[in-house]
């Protein structure tokens, strides 16, 4: 069932992302090398390159978790409200975690041993619906799919609602229905203003979805609208690159 | 808070007299040990849920082995024998953080860190100890390592209730935070969690519990009391409400049970084993329950 996701608080575009000579070095390996490129308010950008290129690197420079050099700065008029959709859940399967406790966890103070906080409810049924989780919310997190988890990490990402969304590679392990809700929930997520910038290998997709795409190897390989930077040749150098 | 302390024993001793409660209520070691079971059990049942989540069961074995170290400091810098706090907090608080940050630092796998440090914590305990052999009668020595109740002293409830009251206080409004630090530490900091700071604090109390059960439980034996119950209710749970109050549960009947049979039934043995033996019964009857039940068939290969 369709459930229209509600932003009562605004439906302004969200913040836009400059990257203004971004470095990284760990150790003696130099990760990213000057890396300039703009994120625009409001937009899907998808940011494509090799396996050990640096997205990844990238994205957690954007989050404040890796010691870059450069300037990377978010620029919006209003509040920062950041989701965020990491590769993979790392824990013990046989942990007895449910949707249901996941998601208390991440959205409320009061322990998740002692169920959802009754205001807490509606917005939580409102993101396992939209990512098609409400039967499961029963289950421990070891008897999903990995798809599923990538669900359900999808729904934490929307508590409390972002502005500014980022997501890394959000469709691992998503099978074709994921996929379309995936599709569905990014559009809608646009419609209402929200900056996304994920990390995709789905070249098809990115051209389908994306309003601008940046190609990392190292640096900045190229940038710009899908349409017009993702010609073979492009594509064949940067993936043959290194 | 002692004359708190007398009022309960009072009643115990009276209603012990009437026939209400067990007629070795009448004597104050037994409410004492009764009292701090009633701590220790939560407290551990509790927070335990968390240990084995964050896989650090290894980590309070490691701090309990550390207090003998303690003690025997305690005893060389002249506090008492009997409950040598200071020495035992100051050197299980340092050990535990310098543990968790040469963990962090070198970014070695936490079961080779413990074991490095529990071998160091070991062998300085052993020399100190045997300089102090000549101070101390070392039969006190097998009160700190598998608990004695009747060692429980007023001191020891007060440091021990202060203890929960603190524990609690911090670490339920925190629960949260700590298991999602546990969960995906890249995602508990982008909602904000500072995760090496709640890392940090977690071993702090993992550390100040640990220390302030040893009375009871004895130094070779709390962690046993932090994993068996949340391994225990791990086996039959489906959520994490029955992961939590499950494990509490088991944790503080042990401790009861484990206080009361043995001085029941006129068995002469340590309380930190009895505790521990009623604990595992527990795992064992879970563990047979997950076998045969079908719904707890999930494990795979």
């Amino acid at each position: 069932m369709f459930v229209p996701l509600i932003d009562n608080k605004c439906c302004s575009k969200g913040p836009g992302v400059l990257f203004d000579r971004v470095n990284l070095t760990l150790g003696n390996t130099s990760i990213l090398e000057n890396i300039s490129f703009t994120i625009d308010p409001g937009t899907i950008h998808c940011l494509i390159g090799p396996n050990g290129g640096g997205k990844t690197s990238l994205l957690r420079s954007l989050l404040g978790q890796m010691p870059h050099t450069g300037e990377i700065a978010i620029s919006s008029p209003g509040p920062v409200v950041m989701g965020y959709v990491p590769q993979a859940l790392d824990f013990d399967h046989t942990l007895p975690i449910t949707v249901d406790d996941f998601m208390a966890m991440v959205c409320q103070g009061r322990p998740a041993f002692t169920g959802i906080k009754a205001v807490h409810r509606p917005s939580i049924d409102q993101a396992l619906s939209r990512v098609g989780l409400t039967k499961k919310r029963k289950r421990i997190l070891g008897q999903l799919s990995g798809g599923e988890r990538q669900r359900l990490l999808l729904a934490q990402a929307l508590l409390p609602f972002p502005n500014l969304l980022l997501m890394d590679e959000p469709m691992a392990g998503l099978d074709k229905d994921g996929g379309r809700m995936l599709n569905d929930l990014l559009m809608e997520l646009k419609h209402q203003g929200v900056t996304i910038f994920w990390i995709h290998h789905d070249l098809k997709e990115v051209k389908a979805i994306a309003d601008r795409v940046t190609c990392v190897n190292k640096g900045v390989l190229f940038s710009g609208q899908p349409g017009l930077v993702l010609s073979s040749q492009q594509i064949l150098d940067a993936f043959s690159a290194r | 808070m002692n004359s708190f302390y007398d009022l309960i024993r009072i009643f115990c001793e009276h209603w012990a007299r009437v026939g209400v409660l067990p007629e070795s209520f009448q004597y104050a070691f037994v409410v004492n040990s009764i009292l701090c079971a009633m701590l220790i059990g939560p407290l551990l049942g509790g927070v335990g849920t968390m240990v084995v989540t964050k896989h650090l069961a290894f980590f309070s074995q490691a701090v309990g082995q550390a207090a003998l170290t303690g003690v025997a400091i305690g005893i060389v810098l002249g506090e008492p024998y009997t409950s040598p706090y200071a020495s035992l907090f100051g050197f299980c608080i340092l050990f535990g953080l310098v543990m968790n940050f040469t963990r962090n630092r070198t970014k070695m796998s936490s079961d080779t860190v413990i074991g490095v440090f529990l071998s160091i914590s070991l062998a300085f305990g052993a020399c100190v100890l045997l300089y102090v052999t000549g101070k101390v009668n070392m039969h006190v020595l097998d009160n700190i390592l598998f608990g004695s109740i009747l060692t429980i002293n007023d001191t020891d409830m007060n440091v021990l209730l202060v203890i929960t009251v603190i524990c609690a206080s911090v670490g339920l409004p925190l629960y949260n935070r700590m298991l999602m630090a546990s969960f995906n530490p890249s995602l508990a900091h982008v909602r904000g969690i500072r995760v090496k700071l709640l890392e940090y604090l977690f071993i702090l109390m993992i550390t100040v519990i640990t220390v302030a059960s040893l009375k009871v439980v004895g130094a070779v034996l709390v962690e046993a009391l932090f994993i068996i119950p949340a391994a225990s209710a791990r086996n039959i749970s489906r959520s994490m409400k029955g992961f939590f109050f499950y494990s509490v549960t088991f944790s503080t009947l042990s401790c009861l049970v484990g206080v009361i049979l043995p001085m029941e039934l006129s068995i002469p043995v340590p309380s930190g084993g009895a505790i521990i033996l009623v604990a595992s019964v527990f795992f064992l009857a879970t563990a047979l329950i997950r076998m045969a039940g079908g719904r707890f068939k999930d494990a795979a290969i």
